[in-house]
C-alpha cells in the first residue's frame, strides 16, 4: 500500500480518493485449505457501476476469493470493506443482507422445489405471520427470468431443468436478491449465446443503476465485451490488475496466468511409442463431450489438460466404461469396444485410477494387500478359489516395482502416505495387466515429492507398454513429464502439442479457447 | 396443470392403493360407507395417521425418528399414571403431558441437528430409552385415564365425530405450514442441506423445528389412543414406529428428502388401516397382516423405482 503525501493528485484507476470509494475493497486476504495455501494475500477492489474479471488458471483461488467475499468462507488473514467500512461475514445470508449476492459456478438449488421457491428459498416474499405471498414471488419470479429472457416453466422442479436452464436459475435467484454487489462465477458456461447476450443486457442494466460485478470466465471474448477492469490471479497472487477499455493484451493476460518462463525447462525423456492401442472418435456425451476424437500408442504418456470442467472426467469416465456415449467409438487394438459398465472395460485393458483415492480408489479400513489385490481377486475367472501364495507373490512384487513405502502387506492402507496410497490405487491394475491406465488427476494433494514418485511409477509402467492417459488441473506437472499434451476446451479437444510447441504459453491459451 | 401438480405430488400410486383397499373392504362388508362402520374405522385410524403425518414431516426435512411408537407409549404411560392429585387435576396432566412431548422432539432435535448425529441411530437409541421410562413408570398395564378424554374423543362436534375433527384440523395444519416460511425450509434442506445453507436458510433450525413439530402430532397421537384404550399400556406404541415409516414409503414420500407430502402419509396411514380390515372381514388370520403390509410396501417401492427408472430416461 502506497500513502500519498497530502495534496498529492494522482490520475487514472488506482485512485481511491475518498468521494470514490471503492464499492469493495478486500485487502491482504489470505486462506489455507491444510497445508496449501489458496489464496495468499490477494487485493481485490470492486467499484459501483463498474464490472472487474477476476481472471487466473485452475487453482489460481478465483472461487476461493468469490467465496470468501460472499461469506461461504472465512478468510485466514486480510480485511473486506464495503463503501469503507470493515466488514465480516460469517455466512452466506448475512453476505446477502449486505447486498453481496453470488451466483455459482455450479448452480445449487434445491431439485424438489419449484423454480419460484428455488429462486426465492431464504428471502421469501411473506405476508402477515411469515406465510408466503404466493402471488406476489410468482410474479417476481416471473419479470426477473423474463428481463433474463427465459421461458422456464416456474412451477418445475429445479431439478428437472436442463443445464442451462438450472445456470439461468442460479443467475435469476442472485438477481433477485437485488445485490449491490453481484459475483458471476463462470456465469456463461452452459449458455447458449443468445442468453449469454440478453446476461450481457442485465449486466449493462445492473452497472448503469450503480451495482457492483465481479465477472469469472474462461472465454475471454466476454472478457473483453464486458469487463472495465481485469485482475489476474496465478497461483493465490495478485499479479497484474488494470483497467481496460474494448480489445484486451491477450499476450499480457497470458503471459502472467502462466508465471516465469523459465520453469518450463525439463528433463528430456526419450520415449519411443508403439502401436495405437486406443482410438476414440467423435465421442460424445450430453454436453460434457462434444465429440472427442484421440489416440493413444502404446509406451506414451499423453497429457489431458485444459482448465476445470471442460469434460475431462467425463472423457475418462467415459472410455472407462462409467458413463455410455451417446455417440461416437471407442477402438481398441482395431476391434470396437462398448462397456455396459467398467468391469467390461478392465477385461479390455482398460483401467480408471478416479480421482477421489479416499471414497473411489481404495478400501480405506482395509490392509495394503487386500487393496492391491481386489481389482485382480475380482476379475478372476473362477472367484471360488483363492490362489494365495500367487497373490502373495503379487503383492511383494508389486511393492518391490512400485517402491512402496509400507511396513508390509498388512498394514492398514489409511497409515500410508498420499503418495503411498495413490501408489496403491495404481498398483492394484497390476494384476489384470493394465494396458491402457487412464489417471484422473492423480497428483492430487500430494506433495512434490510424492508427485515425482508417481511420474516415476507411470514412467516405468509406460517402459514396459503401458499407454496412459493422465488427466492433471496442473500444467507445469504435465509438461514435466508426458509426451503429448491434449487441451480440452468445452467438451472438445483443441489443441494437440508435442516436442517444441508443448509449453506452458500455447496450452494456457488453448485452455482458454485462444489455440492456434 | 392439476394433472402435473399431482403427479409430481407422488401419491398417485398410493391413492390407486387406497381406491383398491378401500373396493376390496366394501366388497367383504357392504355397509363400509355406512356411518357407523366410518365412525369406528376413523377413531381407530386417528392415532396412526397422526404418527405417520409426523414421520412425513420429518423425512422430508431428510431425517427419520424410529422413536415415535415407544414415545406414543411413554406419553400413554405418562397420562395413565401421573398421580392427578400432584399435577392438579386431568387437564394439567394433559398439559405436563404435552410439555413432555415437546421435550422429547427436542432431545431427538438436538442430537440430530444441532450434534449431527445420524438419525437413524440417534434415534433408535432415544425410542430404547422411551421405551424404558415408559416400563418404569408402567411395568404392567393399567392405570387409568380420565373418563372424560374418552367422551369427548367419541362426541360429535358439528355434527362430525371429533376424530375426523382432529384429522382436518391437522390435514389444515399441514396446509398451512405448506405455506409458510418455516416449511419451504423444512423441506429445502431435505432436498438439498448444501444449497439451502448457501440460500441463507437456517438449516439446523429447520431440522430441530421439523421434529418439534411432529412431536407436537405424535402428543395428539398418544391423547387420542388413551381417549380410546382409557388405561396406559408400555408396548401401545410398539408397533407405530414401522408402520408410519411404512406409510410414508406407500404415499410415495422420498426417503432422500424433500419430495413428497403429507397427504401421502395420510393415504399411507388409511391403506395399512384398511388392509388390516380387509384381512379381518375375509376371515384370513390376523397374524398375516404383517405379511400382506409387507406386501404393500415393496409394491410401493416398486412403483418408487420405477418412477426414479422413468425420469432417468427422459
Amino acid at each position: 500500500m502506497h500513502f500519498l503525501p497530502e495534496g498529492v493528485e494522482l490520475s487514472g484507476d488506482s485512485l481511491l480518493t475518498p468521494q470514490a470509494l471503492p464499492l469493495l475493497s478486500a485487502r491482504g486476504i489470505t486462506k489455507r485449505f491444510g497445508g496449501v495455501t489458496a489464496l495468499d494475500g490477494v487485493d481485490l477492489q470492486a467499484e459501483a457501476g463498474r464490472v472487474v474479471g477476476l481472471l487466473g488458471a485452475n487453482g489460481s483461488g478465483k472461487s476461493t476469493l468469490s467465496r470468501i467475499i460472499a461469506g461461504e468462507l472465512t478468510p485466514d488473514a486480510g480485511t473486506i470493506e464495503l463503501t469503507g467500512q470493515v466488514i465480516a461475514h460469517a455466512s452466506p445470508h448475512e453476505a446477502a443482507l449486505r447486498g453481496i449476492v453470488i451466483a455459482h459456478q455450479h448452480p445449487s438449488l434445491a431439485p424438489d422445489l419449484p423454480l419460484w421457491e428455488n429462486m426465492f428459498l431464504g428471502t421469501e416474499r411473506t405476508r402477515f405471520g411469515g406465510f408466503i405471498d404466493r402471488s406476489r414471488t410468482r410474479r417476481e419470479a416471473a419479470s426477473v427470468l423474463g428481463e433474463l429472457g427465459a421461458t422456464l416453466d416456474i412451477d418445475a422442479p429445479a431439478g428437472t431443468l436442463t443445464a442451462s436452464g438450472q445456470q439461468v436459475a442460479e443467475i435469476a435467484r442472485a438477481l433477485s436478491r437485488n445485490p449491490r454487489l453481484l459475483i458471476l462465477d463462470e456465469p456463461t458456461a452452459s449458455l447458449s449465446p443468445a442468453e449469454v447476450a440478453r446476461l450481457f443486457d442485465v449486466v449493462r442494466r445492473l452497472t448503469s443503476d450503480g451495482v457492483g460485478i465481479i465477472f469469472i470466465s474462461h472465454r475471454l471474448a466476454e472478457v473483453e465485451q464486458i469487463c472495465d477492469r481485469i485482475v489476474v490471479l496465478r497461483n493465490g497472487r495478485g499479479v497484474g490488475d488494470w483497467a481496460t477499455s474494448g480489445r484486451l493484451d491477450e499476450a499480457r493476460i497470458l503471459e502472467l496466468m502462466t508465471g516465469d518462463p523459465e520453469a518450463r525447462l525439463r528433463p528430456h525423456i526419450r520415449r519411443e511409442p508403439g502401436e495405437t492401442v486406443l482410438a476414440v472418435s467423435d465421442l460424445r456425451v450430453g454436453t460434457a463431450l462434444r465429440g472427442v476424437n484421440l489416440e493413444l500408442r502404446s509406451g506414451e504418456i499423453v497429457g489431458l489438460s485444459g482448465l476445470q470442467g471442460q469434460g475431462q472426467e467425463e472423457l475418462l469416465e467415459t472410455i472407462a466404461g462409467f458413463r455410455r456415449p451417446a455417440a461416437g467409438s471407442i477402438v481398441r487394438r482395431g476391434v470396437r469396444v462398448s462397456a455396459r459398465r467398467p468391469r467390461d472395460m478392465i477385461r479390455h485393458g482398460i483401467c480408471l485410477v478416479p480421482n477421489d483415492r479416499h471414497r473411489q480408489g481404495l478400501f480405506m479400513d482395509q490392509s495394503v494387500g487386500d487393496n492391491l489385490t481386489s481389482v485382480r481377486v475380482s476379475m478372476q475367472h473362477r472367484p471360488w478359489q483363492l490362489p494365495v501364495a500367487e497373490l502373495r507373490r503379487f503383492v511383494e512384487q508389486t511393492i518391490e516395482r512400485l517402491q512402496v513405502k509400507t511396513e508390509g502387506a498388512g498394514q492398514n492402507v489409511a497409515r500410508l502416505s498420499g503418495g503411498n496410497q495413490q501408489k496403491i490405487v495404481i498398483g492394484k491394475w497390476l494384476g489384470v495387466h493394465a494396458e491402457i491406465l487412464l489417471l484422473s488427476d492423480p497428483t492430487k494433494g500430494v506433495d512434490i515429492h510424492a508427485r515425482t514418485e508417481i511420474y516415476a511409477t507411470l514412467d516405468e509402467l509406460a517402459g514396459s507398454g503401458t499407454a496412459i492417459l493422465v488427466f492433471a488441473s496442473d500444467v507445469q506437472e504435465l509438461l514435466l513429464h508426458c509426451d503429448r499434451i491434449l487441451v480440452m476446451y468445452e467438451g472438445r479437444i483443441v489443441e494437440a502439442l508435442a516436442g517444441e510447441a508443448m509449453n506452458e504459453q500455447r496450452v494456457m491459451a488453448a485452455s482458454f479457447g485462444r489455440g492456434a | 396443470m392439476f394433472w402435473t401438480d399431482l403427479r409430481r405430488s407422488g401419491v398417485l400410486p398410493g391413492l390407486a392403493m387406497l381406491v383398491a383397499v378401500v373396493a376390496l373392504n366394501v366388497w367383504l362388508q357392504p355397509h363400509f360407507f355406512g356411518r357407523p362402520s366410518l365412525e369406528s374405522n376413523i377413531a381407530t385410524f386417528t392415532p396412526t395417521i397422526l404418527v405417520c403425518i409426523a414421520q412425513a414431516i420429518i423425512v422430508l426435512n431428510r431425517q427419520l425418528d424410529l422413536s415415535l411408537g415407544a414415545g406414543v407409549s411413554l406419553l400413554n404411560c405418562a397420562l395413565a399414571s401421573l398421580p392427578t392429585d400432584i399435577v392438579g387435576g386431568a387437564w394439567t396432566t394433559i398439559v405436563v403431558t404435552l410439555l413432555l412431548a415437546l421435550a422429547l422432539g427436542a432431545v431427538n432435535g438436538i442430537l440430530v441437528a444441532f450434534l449431527g448425529l445420524p438419525s437413524l441411530i440417534a434415534t433408535f437409541a432415544t425410542g430404547a430409552i422411551w421405551f424404558g421410562l415408559a416400563l418404569g413408570l408402567m411395568p404392567q398395564p393399567g392405570g387409568a385415564v380420565d373418563p372424560g378424554l374418552g367422551d369427548l374423543y367419541g362426541a360429535d362436534w358439528f355434527g362430525l365425530p371429533v376424530p375426523l375433527l382432529i384429522v382436518c384440523v391437522v390435514m389444515a395444519g399441514c396446509i398451512l405450514l405448506g405455506r409458510h416460511r418455516f416449511g419451504r425450509w423444512l423441506v429445502a434442506v431435505g432436498s438439498n442441506p448444501a444449497s439451502a445453507f448457501q440460500a441463507g436458510v437456517p438449516v439446523r433450525a429447520a431440522t430441530f423445528g421439523a421434529y418439534v413439530v411432529a412431536w407436537l402430532l405424535v402428543f395428539l397421537s398418544a391423547l387420542s389412543i388413551s381417549a380410546q384404550t382409557l388405561s396406559g399400556d408400555a408396548r401401545l406404541g410398539q408397533t407405530y414406529t414401522l408402520t408410519s415409516v411404512a406409510a410414508v414409503v406407500i404415499g410415495g414420500i422420498s426417503l432422500a428428502g424433500g419430495r413428497g407430502s403429507p397427504w401421502g402419509a395420510l393415504l399411507g396411514a388409511l391403506v395399512l388401516g384398511i388392509i388390516a380390515n380387509v384381512i379381518y372381514f375375509a376371515g384370513i388370520p390376523s397374524i398375516w397382516q404383517e405379511f400382506f403390509k409387507g406386501l404393500v410396501v415393496m409394491a410401493a417401492l416398486g412403483f418408487m423405482v420405477f418412477g426414479q427408472l422413468r425420469r432417468r430416461m427422459a
